[in-house]
């Protein structure tokens, strides 16, 4: 048995960088550090993977050779008028690399999963600008950290334990202390409630008030974690305290806030259901912070408003920045997505929904974003690398998708794949290849290859590569 | 003299077609006309495989008059930056209608996609349909969106109008989308029908006037006064009015006038007016 020490996890963006993995026969046998998803991945992927890759022949997927669906996938980009190119975020830099080529040399439209999560956040950033920092700094030195729209107990497991609030750091103390005796005092509350209930001989019920900051901070000295949100999540509960807001009332709360943070007074009662008086404490504790960071989700980017949730969010910590150092950061959610975009930038001078078809790249969200060609039934062909937006997209769009042809590169058999014309089963970055990855704080690591990939199961970069010359040369003739 | 533009066939994938406007066609002959370039998707094609176009005694007190009649909803750009002339188009218009526009009229008898005269300095847009979202907005990244002219929409218009706006008109007569005049930092609005609610959001200058139903207003405005009836562009709009002044959030001094009328579940603003002094 190998032990393999400080790999990567392709999972989220996260990008957890102390697993040690276990390598028998070629297969992991056991992985150490891992949240349950990143396990879930080491231990069970490739279960269900084609060994070659598959071309749609009289309405069924057949076996065929690398070269013939290298020659297929060529044909069908370079018929197209306006193919679309799409996926990207969990794949290596260096396939995204050449995948930017290829857009270009097709005239495609080439998009990244930002389209459906964070894409509204990138428009406000360019719009407003965004102070962030890289993690490290947040884990040593934030003592308010607040999670907005987003709930990282479920998609970035270890994000509290290894970044923020559970995290011991050099100048800030982790707040786990006051976790613990949170709950010691609940359960203490709830032991002398029933002690009550028995020796009175009634049920007892304690009015509970629903927008109240606790009144325990015991200890200044640790980190503090707020979650506002739509619902109570798993994040939420270990939170000193909850703010739920209804939904698609994010902006109002936003710019309330931004109000009370410039010192200025609100002419309502009330914001979206919550006591003004609810909203100024949370000013105050967000302004009596020395080092505030702010992460916001897709409940943040997804509801009603959009970009311009985002907008009020980055101009709250603009205006925070008057008071006290306050950052904010947007949760990342596939591995690889923040280096989708860094590419994206780097190689086009936009960070998603690039056009290619005039030649020279263009940039219009709404315009040239994939949701919206499919739904407007514009595009003609497609790409798909390692996504799965048949299961996500709109119905009208994921229509659109599969009644064009359609190309699949994927290590995993997914709806889309299913439904394609042409399906590459390719090796699983950061598992049995090599490549880098973009952390949510736009820190490169390299990912670590730990197995050999089966025989006809090639690195997304090498078969974007080989489609690439094809390309080329059917257009030379 | 004047141009008349229908297409071939129905369009599957986007046309870029830039050069269709007054300011091209006026100083080229029609086999030259026929001879511009435009983009089917990623292919180059001439303008005469796709478009059936011949002259004709179009005229209009505006000049040169191109009258285009068919679907155009896939055609982008048209009357791209023009300045002077008239564009007459019967049928459905593409995006990017009249953008960067800095003269001339377009007249659409029918609907528009989104971005209709974003970022115009001049002239006039006139859509007796439905348009998209972003009327009269900037581009992407850019602070700058409409800085005059006048847009006229008889139909709805969605999101975003008039997002990020310096100056001009835009007047809907039907119903808006949700941001109408975002950032906004110049200029007149007017809606004749219902919002979806947070107009003038983070408006620092400029003017909004709603005559339908608003859901709510954003908390970061301030109530002012209450108006008989307000100034748009030339003519004057007989209300009541709600005023109210905002994006506070912003430092904004925008000019929020809302139907008092239409709207009795803002009657309790009223109480924030100061009383009025009885002598």
């Amino acid at each position: 048995m190998r032990k393999i020490e400080n790999v990567i996890c392709p999972v989220c963006g996260s990008l957890c960088d102390d697993i040690t993995v276990y390598v028998e026969d070629n297969r992991v046998v056991e992985v150490e550090n891992t949240c349950a998803v990143g396990r879930a991945k080491f231990l069970n992927y490739g279960l269900h993977r084609k060994p070659k890759p598959l071309i749609r022949k009289n309405g069924e997927l057949k076996e065929a050779s690398i070269e013939e669906a290298v020659r297929r996938s060529a044909e069908i980009l370079t018929e197209s008028k306006y193919p679309i190119l799409y996926g990207w975020s969990s794949t290596s830099c260096e396939a995204i690399r050449v995948g930017l080529e290829l857009a270009e040399e097709v005239g495609g439209i080439i998009d990244n999963t930002s389209t459906v999560c964070h894409g509204p956040s990138i428009l406000s950033i360019q719009d407003v600008g965004i102070p962030s920092c890289t993690l490290g700094q947040l884990r040593h030195r934030a003592d308010l950290v607040i999670y907005w729209g987003s709930d990282p107990y479920s998609a970035h497991p270890r994000h509290i334990e290894r970044y923020t609030v559970f995290s011991e750091g050099r100048f800030q103390k982790s707040g786990w202390r006051s976790f613990i005796r949170r709950l010691s005092g609940k359960l203490v509350k709830k032991r002398l409630s029933r002690v009550a209930e028995l020796i009175l001989r009634r049920k007892l019920t304690f009015p509970e008030e629903k927008y109240a900051l606790p009144p325990y901070f015991i200890s200044e000295e640790e980190r503090k974690l707020v979650v506002v949100d739509v619902r109570k999540t798993r994040t939420a509960e270990v939170a000193d305290y909850f703010l739920q807001v209804k939904p698609n009332t994010d902006y109002e709360v936003l710019q309330a806030l931004r109000m009370l943070v410039n010192d200025q007074d609100l002419e309502v009662d009330e914001v979206a259901g919550i006591p003004v008086r609810t909203l100024e404490d949370l000013a105050d504790l967000m302004i009596s912070c020395d080092f505030g960071i702010l992460f916001f989700g897709v409940g943040l980017t997804m509801s009603k408003g959009k970009l311009r949730n985002v907008d009020a969010a980055l101009s709250l910590v603009r205006d925070l920045n008057k008071r006290t150092k306050f950052l904010i950061m947007p949760m990342r959610g596939h591995y690889n997505v923040t280096g989708a975009n860094v590419v994206f930038t780097w190689q086009t001078g936009y960070p998603y929904a690039v056009d290619f078809s005039l030649g020279y790249p263009r940039y219009n969200p709404g315009e040239t974003s994939v949701v919206d060609i499919l739904r407007r039934g514009e595009c003609d062909a497609g790409l798909v690398v390692a996504s799965d937006p048949v299961s996500n997209f709109p119905a009208s769009a994921a229509k659109t998708l599969v009644d064009n042809p359609l190309i699949v590169i994927d290590p995993d058999v997914t709806p889309t794949s299913m439904m394609a014309d042409v399906v590459f089963p390719s090796a699983y970055i950061g598992i049995e290849a090599e490549g880098t990855a973009y952390r949510m704080d736009h820190v490169p690591l390299r990912l670590k290859k730990v197995v050999e990939p089966p025989p006809n199961c090639l690195p997304d970069q090498e078969i974007l590569a080989r489609i690439l010359r094809e390309v080329r040369r059917i257009r030379r003739g | 003299m004047g141009i008349l533009i229908s297409p071939k066939r129905l369009f599957d994938v986007p046309v870029h077609a830039r050069c269709i406007t007054p300011d091209t066609f006026s100083t080229l002959s029609l086999s030259e006309i026929l001879n511009l370039e435009v983009h089917e998707g990623n292919r180059k094609r001439k303008l005469k495989e796709l478009f059936e176009v011949s002259t004709g005694p179009y005229t209009s007190p505006e000049g040169f008059t191109i009258w285009m009649k068919g679907d155009f909803s896939k055609v982008r750009y048209i009357g791209y930056g023009m300045s002077t002339g008239k564009i007459v188009l019967e049928g459905v218009a593409g995006m990017h209608l009249g953008e960067e526009m800095k003269g001339g009229f377009i007249q659409v008898y029918g609907d528009a996609g989104s971005w209709v005269g974003s970022m115009m300095q001049g002239g006039r847009i006139e859509v007796f349909g439905d348009v998209g979202d972003y009327t009269g907005a900037a581009y992407r990244g850019s602070g700058r969106g409409m800085r005059g002219g006048e847009i006229i929409v008889h139909g709805n218009a969605l999101n975003e109008t008039g997002c990020y706006m310096r100056g001009g008109l835009i007047k809907v007569y039907g119903s808006v989308g949700q941001f109408t005049g975002m950032h906004m930092h110049g200029g007149t609005i007017m809606v004749g029908g219902e919002t979806e609610g947070r107009d003038g959001a983070e408006m620092t200058k400029g003017k909004i006037v709603i005559l339908g139903r608003v859901p709510s207003l954003l908390p970061t405005f301030k109530i002012e006064a209450i108006k008989p009836r307000v100034k748009v562009g030339e003519e004057r709009v007989e209300g009541p009015f709600y005023m109210f002044t905002g994006d506070l959030a912003e430092n904004g001094e925008g000019k929020l006038y809302v139907s008092k009328n239409n709207n009795p579940h803002l009657k309790e603003f009223e109480k924030y007016l100061s009383p009025v002094k009885v002598k």
